[in-house]
C-alpha cells in the first residue's frame, strides 16, 4: 500500500493510539487530540478514522473492560500493528527530508539572479 | 450493576444510533458516547451535554459506521431493473393515448415549473455580481408618522461622512445623489439622469470598467459614463479625454471630461448608472446646497464594513445620529435606523420607500409558483387517475410476479422505478418544450427576458427535486393500490377494481375545481382591461398636455405663443405635476398629524386638469395671501373629521396655511394605487417647472405638434421633455393588458390538460366495459341508453365539483384581485358562468366522442373480446 493512503487525520489518531498504549480506547483517543489540536473533535470523526484504518491493517482492536460511567458497555482497545509503525516511519523520513530541502532550494534559487 | 443516574442522554438519539449504527460497533461507540456525555454534564452542564450528544449522533452519519440498509436482497439487481424498465417501455408503447397523455401532461407542467424557477433564479441573482455584496449596506430608517412605520431608503446628508470618521468598522462609504440634467456633446442634447457620488461608488459596486479608472472619480471633474451611454454620446469609439457638457439648469453648466466608461451591465441588476460624477459637484448644480444639513435627505448611503458580524454594534451606536436628526426635523421623528445588506437589497426593496433599488414582484412570483405547482399537480392528478384505471390491463402481470416469488415491496418498487422512467421522460420533452416554446412565450407576453440557462446548477438540482417528488408523488399511490392484490384472487378473476374508486373521483372533481380558477381568473384579467379604461381618473387627462420648463422665464415666453393659438383653451404653471411629479409633506393640526401628498400649483391648474371643486373656491391670481392657504381633496377632508374642512388650519414645512377649498378625489398615480390624501399649495413663479395646457377637443395632436415647434423655435438648445397626460399611464394600461394576455394561455393549458386526463379516465372507462355495452346493444339500447350509462357517474362528478368551483373560484381571484389592486373590479358572475359553462362543454364533447365511439362499434366484435 502506498503510505499517502493514510490521511492526515488518520495520521494523527494512529500516532495517538500509539502514543496511548493500553489507554487506546476511543473517548481517551479523542480526549488526547482534543488537548493536543486545541480543537473540538467529533465522536463521529474519530470512529470513522479507527474503522477505516482497522480495515486497512493499520490498527488491531481487542473489547476491553466495562465501566459504569459507560452504562455498563465495554471499551474497544486499539493496537498499532508493525505495519503501521513501518508506514509512519517511512512519512515521518518524508518529510523530514522535505524539511531539509526546503533552505537548499531557496538558496539555490537565489543563486541563480 | 449500571448506577441510577438522574440524568440519562435523550431517548430517542440513542434509538436513532441503535438504529442506523452497524450491530458490531454499537456497544463500542454508544459506551464511547455515554462516556462523553456523562463527563459533559460535570464540564458544561445537563442541557449543553444532551446538545452536544445530539449533534454527535449527527456526526456519526458516515458511510463506514453506517448499517446495510437492505430494502431488496443482495442480489444482482441489474437483471430486474432492465427487466422492470423493459416491461416499461412495452406498457407506454402499449397504451399510446394514455402514455401520451402522461407525458405529454407532465411535460407540460414541467416546462412550466422550469420558466417560473428561470424567471425567480434570474430575480434572486440581481446585484449578486458585486464582489462586496454582503460587506456593503444601504443605511434605512423606520419613521412613525400617520400612525404607521415604515422604512424609508433615503438618509440625512451628513450622515454618512459622520458614520466613516465615528466608526473604525465602516471601511468604505458613498452617498448617491440623483439629480436630472441635460447633457450635450456635439449635436446630441438630451435630458438625463446623474448620479452624484464619491471616488468609492465603483470600489463598493464594483461595475467593470471598460475604459479607464474607477478612482478618477475623486476628480471634481471628471465623469463616468454607462456604456450605453457612451454609445449613445460617442458611438463606438472611445470617449476618454473628451469633454462632455452637463447643464444643471438654465444658468449653471459645467463641462466634465470623461475618465471612465463602464462594462455592459449584468442584465441582472438594478442599481445602475447612466453618469457618474463627483458630490462635490452638488455645490455647482445649487449654490446653496449644505452638506452639513440635517433637514437635507440624499437618495441613499451605502457603507462597506470590515467586519459583518459587528454591524449590530454600528446599529447601535446610531443612537447619537438619530438624535441629530429628530432635532432637526421635530415633525418627522424616526424611530431607528437600520441596516440592508446589498445581497438583499432588490428583494427587500418593496418594503423599502424611495430607495434606489427596482422592487421585486413578490406577488406575481408567489402567483407564479402557485401556477407551476397547480400545474403539475393537474397533471399528476391525470397519472394517478389513468394509472388506477388501467390497473386492470396489469393485473396478470403482477400477479405472475408475485407467483415467482416477488414481495410487495419488489411490486412497488417496479412501479415507483416505471414510473420515474415515464417523469424522465417527460422531463426531457419539458426541457425542450421550457426553452423553445414557453420562455419565449413568456418573454413576449411579459417583456421580461428569461433565459433558462442549462449551465445553472441549481437548474439541475431543481429538475432532479421534480423528478423526484413528481415520480414519487404520482406513483405512490398507484404502486401501493396495485400491489396490494393477491395473486390468487386476480387469477380467479374475481377482482374488480378501478372503476369505482373513490379516489378517482375525488382527484377529478379537484381538477375541475382547479380548472376553473384558473378559468375564472383568466376572464375576470380579460374582463379587467375594459373596466380599468373605463375607470374614471378623477380629472380628464383627455387632451391636456404637459411640457417641463426650466423656469419661469421660459414658461412665459412658451405661454406667450401659446395663447395665440387658438385651439388652446388654457396654460397653466406649476412646481409639480400629476402623474409626473408629485412631493410628500406633513400636514399637522393641533393633536394630529398627517401624510399628504403635495402638489404646488398656479390658479388655472385645476381648470386645465378637470380637477373639479366641490366646497369652497380654488385659488386665485388676484387675491392677496393665496399663498398662504391650501385646496385639499375630499380623502384628506374626510381624514380631518370636522363638519367643515374649509376653513381649517395645518402646518406643513414650518408654515401657517388656512383650507380655502376642496376638490374632488383624482388618481395622481396608476389604479395600482389608492388615492391619497392630497394638498394643493400656490406655486411661487420662481418654483415654476412644468407648463400644461389644454386643447380644444379633437385638436390634440395638433397642438402637440404646435406645442413642440414653439419649443424648438424658442429653446432650440434644450431638448423638449413633455408629451401627452396619457401617455403618462400607457405602461399601465400595458401592464393590465398583460395579465390578460398571460392568464388565457395558462388557463388554455389548464383546460387542456383536464380535458386529457378526463379523456384518458373515459376511455379506458369504456374500452373496459366493451362486453357490457355489445351486449346492451344487442338487448335493443339506443344513443340515449348508452350515453346515460357512460355519462351517469360524470353528471354527479361534475355537478358537484362545479358547485364547489365556483365558489372557491370567486374567493380566490376576488383576494387576487384585492391584493394588486386599491380598488378591484367585481368578479362578474358571467365569468363564473362562462368558466362553468366551458367545463361542462369539454366535458360533454369527451363522454360524447366516447358514446359515439360505442354506438358505431359493431356488438359482435365486442362480444368477441377476450
Amino acid at each position: 500500500m502506498k503510505i499517502t493512503k493514510l490521511g492526515e487525520f488518520e495520521e494523527l489518531v494512529l500516532l495517538a493510539v500509539a502514543a496511548l498504549q493500553q489507554e487506546a480506547y476511543g473517548v481517551e483517543i479523542k480526549r488526547e487530540l482534543e488537548t493536543r489540536l486545541k480543537e473540538k473533535l467529533s465522536v463521529g470523526s474519530i470512529q470513522s478514522a479507527l474503522k477505516r484504518m482497522e480495515e486497512k491493517g493499520f490498527l488491531v482492536s481487542e473489547f476491553g473492560e466495562a465501566t459504569a460511567k459507560r452504562g455498563g458497555k465495554r471499551k474497544r482497545i486499539y493496537a498499532t500493528t508493525a505495519y503501521a509503525h513501518k508506514v509512519l516511519a517511512e512519512m515521518r523520513d518524508v518529510r523530514a527530508g522535505l524539511w531539509d530541502a526546503i533552505p537548499r532550494l531557496s538558496g539555490e534559487m537565489r543563486l541563480d539572479y | 450493576m449500571m448506577p441510577q443516574n438522574e440524568i440519562a442522554p435523550p431517548g430517542w438519539v440513542l434509538r436513532f444510533l441503535r438504529f442506523f449504527l452497524k450491530k458490531e460497533y454499537l456497544e463500542e461507540i454508544e459506551g464511547d458516547m455515554e462516556e462523553i456525555f456523562q463527563d459533559n454534564i460535570e464540564s458544561i452542564g445537563a442541557r449543553r451535554a444532551k446538545r452536544v450528544y445530539a449533534l454527535d449522533m449527527l456526526g456519526l452519519l458516515r458511510p463506514v459506521l453506517l448499517k446495510h440498509f437492505r430494502i431488496l436482497p443482495p442480489l444482482n439487481q441489474y437483471a430486474m431493473f432492465r427487466n422492470y424498465f423493459k416491461t416499461s417501455f412495452r406498457s407506454l408503447g402499449r397504451n399510446p393515448l394514455t402514455s401520451f397523455i402522461n407525458v405529454f401532461g407532465l411535460s407540460v407542467a414541467i416546462g412550466i415549473c422550469l420558466v417560473v424557477f428561470a424567471v425567480v433564479e434570474y430575480d434572486r441573482s440581481i446585484d449578486r455580481f458585486h464582489v462586496n455584496k454582503d460587506d456593503v449596506y444601504l443605511v434605512t430608517f423606520f419613521g412613525d408618522i400617520d400612525g404607521a412605520t415604515h422604512q424609508y431608503g433615503r438618509t440625512p446628508r451628513p450622515l454618512g461622512e459622520m458614520m466613516k470618521a465615528d466608526f473604525a468598522n465602516v471601511r468604505n462609504m458613498c452617498t448617491v445623489q440623483d439629480g436630472g440634467v441635460v447633457v450635450k456633446h456635439g449635436a446630441n442634447t438630451f435630458h438625463e439622469r446623474v448620479r452624484y457620488t464619491n471616488a468609492q461608488f465603483l470600489n463598493m459596486f464594483t461595475f467593470p470598467l471598460k475604459w479607464g479608472t474607477a478612482g478618477s472619480l475623486a476628480d471634481v471633474n471628471s465623469i463616468i459614463l454607462s456604456e450605453e451611454m457612451a454609445i449613445k454620446y460617442f458611438g463606438d469609439e472611445n470617449p476618454l479625454g473628451q469633454d462632455i457638457l452637463v447643464k444643471f439648469d438654465e444658468t449653471n453648466s459645467k463641462a466634465f471630461m470623461v475618465t471612465g466608461v463602464a462594462q455592459k451591465f449584468p442584465r441582472a441588476h438594478a442599481i445602475g448608472f447612466d453618469f457618474l460624477i463627483n458630490d462635490q459637484n452638488m455645490r455647482v448644480a445649487d449654490s446653496t446646497y449644505n452638506a452639513s444639513d440635517w433637514k437635507a435627505f440624499v437618495n441613499a448611503t451605502f457603507v462597506q464594513v470590515s467586519d459583518r458580524a459587528q454591524v449590530a454594534t454600528i446599529a447601535h451606536g446610531m443612537e447619537k445620529y438619530k438624535r441629530l436628526q429628530n432635532e432637526a426635523l421635530k415633525d418627522r421623528p424616526i424611530a431607528r435606523f437600520a441596516f440592508v445588506p446589498l445581497a438583499d437589497l432588490h428583494e427587500q426593496s418593496a418594503d423599502i420607500r424611495d430607495d434606489i433599488s427596482v422592487d421585486a414582484p413578490v406577488t406575481s412570483f408567489v402567483a407564479l409558483s402557485i401556477i407551476g405547482v397547480f400545474m403539475l399537480g393537474l397533471a399528476c392528478f391525470n397519472y394517478i387517475n389513468i394509472a388506477i384505471v388501467s390497473a386492470a390491463r396489469r393485473l396478470k402481470e403482477i400477479g405472475v410476479r408475485k407467483v415467482i416469488g416477488a414481495n410487495r415491496l419488489r411490486v412497488v418498487v417496479q412501479f415507483l422505478s416505471e414510473n420515474i422512467v415515464i417523469t424522465f421522460f417527460a422531463m426531457l420533452v419539458g426541457l425542450v418544450l421550457g426553452v423553445f416554446v414557453f420562455a419565449p412565450w413568456f418573454t413576449g407576453v411579459t417583456h421580461r427576458q428569461v433565459d433558462v440557462s442549462l449551465v445553472n446548477g441549481n437548474l439541475w438540482l431543481f429538475l432532479l427535486a421534480v423528478l423526484l417528488v413528481t415520480g414519487v408523488a404520482s406513483g405512490l399511490y398507484p404502486a401501493f393500490y396495485i400491489s396490494r392484490f393477491e395473486a390468487a384472487t386476480i387469477f380467479k378473476g374475481s377482482v374488480q377494481f378501478g372503476k369505482k374508486n373513490p379516489l378517482t373521483k375525488l382527484f377529478l372533481s379537484f381538477q375541475l375545481v382547479l380548472a376553473c380558477v384558473f378559468i375564472v381568473g383568466a376572464i375576470t384579467f380579460t374582463q379587467n382591461i375594459g373596466y380599468q379604461a373605463a375607470l374614471s381618473w378623477g380629472y380628464n387627462q383627455r387632451d391636456a398636455l404637459y411640457v417641463s420648463v426650466p423656469d419661469a422665464a421660459a414658461f412665459g415666453k412658451l405661454e406667450a405663443k401659446l395663447l395665440q393659438d387658438p385651439n388652446v383653451l388654457s396654460v397653466s404653471a406649476s412646481r409639480h405635476h400629476l402623474g409626473k411629479d408629485m412631493a410628500s409633506a406633513v400636514a399637522i393640526a393641533p393633536g394630529k398629524q398627517y401624510e399628504v401628498q403635495r402638489l404646488s400649483v398656479d390658479a388655472s391648474y385645476f381648470e386645465t386638469m378637470g380637477i373639479e371643486r366641490v366646497a369652497g373656491r380654488v385659488f386665485n391670481d388676484h387675491q392677496q395671501g393665496d399663498h398662504q392657504r391650501i385646496v385639499v381633496n375630499q380623502l384628506f377632508a374626510k381624514n380631518m373629521a370636522v363638519a367643515n374642512a374649509v376653513g381649517q388650519v395645518f402646518e406643513m414645512d414650518g408654515a401657517r396655511y388656512e383650507v380655502i377649498g376642496v376638490v374632488k378625489d383624482f388618481h395622481a398615480d396608476s389604479f395600482y394605487e389608492p388615492v391619497v390624501p392630497t394638498v394643493f399649495t400656490m406655486a411661487t413663479e420662481d418654483q415654476y417647472r412644468y407648463l400644461t395646457l389644454r386643447a380644444k377637443p379633437g385638436a390634440e395632436q395638433e397642438t402637440y405638434a404646435t406645442l413642440k415647434a414653439h419649443w424648438t423655435a424658442l429653446f432650440p438648445e434644450t431638448p423638449f421633455d413633455g408629451g401627452r397626460q396619457e401617455e403618462l399611464f400607457t405602461w399601465y394600461f400595458d401592464s393590465v393588458d398583460i395579465q390578460a394576455r398571460f392568464g388565457r394561455p395558462v388557463a388554455g393549458i389548464a383546460i387542456l390538460l383536464v380535458a386529457l386526463g378526463l379523456y384518458g379516465l373515459v376511455t379506458l372507462n369504456v374500452s373496459g366495459r366493451t362486453r357490457e355495452f355489445s351486449i346492451r346493444k344487442v338487448l335493443g339500447a339506443n344513443a340515449r341508453n348508452v350515453a346515460a350509462s357512460v355519462g351517469k357517474q360524470y353528471v354527479v362528478l361534475t355537478v358537484v365539483s362545479l358547485a364547489l368551483g365556483a365558489p372557491v373560484s370567486y374567493v380566490l381571484i376576488k383576494a387576487l384581485f384585492a391584493s394588486m389592486y386599491p380598488d378591484p373590479m367585481p368578479i362578474s358572475l358571467s365569468a363564473i358562468l362562462l368558466a362553468m359553462l366551458l367545463l361542462v362543454g369539454v366535458l360533454v364533447a369527451v363522454v360524447s366522442s366516447q358514446v359515439r365511439k360505442v354506438l358505431k362499434a359493431s356488438p359482435v366484435d365486442g362480444l368477441k373480446v377476450e
